[in-house]
């Protein structure tokens, strides 16, 4: 028991990150706001659907602006709460957009004690009038100031993403992990090329296989994601292509190792090509995606790991998701080792 | 036994979709807050180590039977 210390701490934070990543709620966001386009000089009666917002709380205490930056903005004129997550906001559209341009975006920015401030990114639009030159004095006296911030620990709602955001605690620590487990398969293989020792060939073939069933799952939780977010199980992103084909690179060794009979040459050629995946692995992995058009964070020009993707909070279950899960890897591969060190043992003693 | 088992399990599924459903309107954090999506992940997870851990039964039996042999 005191040797399985690791195992028990890989379940311990394992169980934190499923309790934490589940419980903890989202920041409100706003969901929707409609009609989308204007006209300038109207008087726009804008419909919000929120998010975790709790509007009747605070009613009287709303404020809400049109943002086209930090120093030109709209104020809303009247606020009607309609329930805890749907607003009637009213702005009188000056008849000059804030800029010489056909058309405006606006940023809807949402404050008030209960949720704090939340926004929905290009959410209207205003037509300007031919006529009517880009003026931006209407747009000044409106300073965004004294915004709240919403108490208790939350993570962050991401338009498209909403709860799926949690999906980071599981989906993510899968690749870290795998990649963390290879790398103990390549050590395993190095030394079992230097030693000749059995032992290393059956460490390498556990931590492969328990690389490889992460990499699976890693896949099909991504693919999962994907139908929620992308809108497609697999849409033939270059990272879901290049991944794919890393891990069927891994399969062919443990294909490869049942194509020979003799058990010392089995070693040593698989070794040699545990090496070549790993090698492999790396371009297909994190430098191909990184070159062409991607949907996947980090790929394509979008950021990833940082920002509002992963705030600070999210990182206390973050990481120690890819401890427990590399520990709990640790773990899978080393029952695996155990049992295939056994067969070895009684085929030596009985080889019929 | 095999048939029982796929039963079982067939009976575990329609309860879980019909518990899934829900009564009347789909409320909004599994609407459009897409808790699914976080759901299957996390089933996707288990039923990967459900199968290492069949393989591994499997292959410890094996042996067992292998031994049995020998003796």
């Amino acid at each position: 028991m005191k040797r399985s210390w690791w195992k028990i701490l890989s379940v311990i934070i394992i169980l934190y990150s499923f309790i934490a990543g589940l419980l903890v709620p989202l920041k409100p966001g706003i969901v929707s706001a409609g009609p989308q386009q204007w006209k300038s000089g109207q008087q726009a009666v804008v419909q919000t659907v929120g998010y975790n917002t709790f509007y009747t709380q605070s009613e009287g205490q709303i404020r809400a602006w049109l943002k086209f930056s930090d120093t030109l903005a709209l104020a809303a004129e009247k606020i009607e709460v309609r329930n805890d997550r749907e607003l009637n906001l009213q702005f009188a559209l000056p008849a000059a957009l804030p800029i010489p341009e056909k058309v405006a975006y606006f940023t809807l920015l949402i404050d008030n004690p209960v949720d704090g401030a939340h926004i929905l990114p290009d959410a209207i639009s205003v037509t300007g009038a031919d006529s009517i030159p880009g003026d931006a004095s209407a747009w000044l006296g409106n300073p965004i100031e004294k915004l709240h911030k919403k108490a208790g620990i939350t993570y962050p709602y991401r338009n498209i993403l909403a709860e799926t955001i949690r999906n980071a605690y599981y989906h993510i620590p899968m690749w870290f992990a795998m990649i963390l487990l290879f790398l103990g398969a390549v050590w395993s293989s190095i030394q079992y090329l230097r030693t000749r020792d059995q032992r290393y060939d059956l460490q390498a073939l556990a931590l492969t296989q328990v690389g490889i069933l992460y990499g699976f799952l890693g896949l099909i939780t991504g693919a999962i994601w994907a139908r929620n977010t992308w809108g497609a199980y697999w849409s033939g992103d270059i990272k879901q292509n290049m991944t794919a084909i890393a891990l069927l690179i891994y399969l062919a060794y443990l294909v490869l190792r049942n194509a020979f009979s003799d058990p010392d040459q089995r070693s040593r050629l698989a070794a040699v090509y545990n090496v070549f995946s790993f090698v492999a692995m790396i371009p297909l992995i994190f430098v191909i995606p990184r070159m062409y058009d991607s949907l996947h964070p980090g790929n394509g020009g979008n950021p990833a790991l940082g920002g509002e993707d992963l705030d600070n909070t999210m990182r206390l279950v973050f990481y120690p998701a890819i401890i427990g899960w590399t520990l709990f890897g640790i773990w899978l591969a080393a029952v695996s080792f155990r049992i295939s060190r056994l067969g070895e043992k009684v085929w030596e003693n009985n080889p019929n | 036994m095999k048939k029982t088992l796929l039963a079982l399990l067939m009976q575990v599924l329609a309860l879980t979709a019909s518990l899934a459903q829900g009564s009347g309107d789909i409320d909004f954090m599994r609407g459009i807050g897409k808790m699914y999506a976080v759901v299957f992940v996390i089933a996707a997870l288990f039923i990967g180590i459900v199968i290492f851990l069949i393989r591994l039964d499997r292959k410890l039996t094996k042996l067992e039977n292998q031994i049995e042999e020998n003796e």
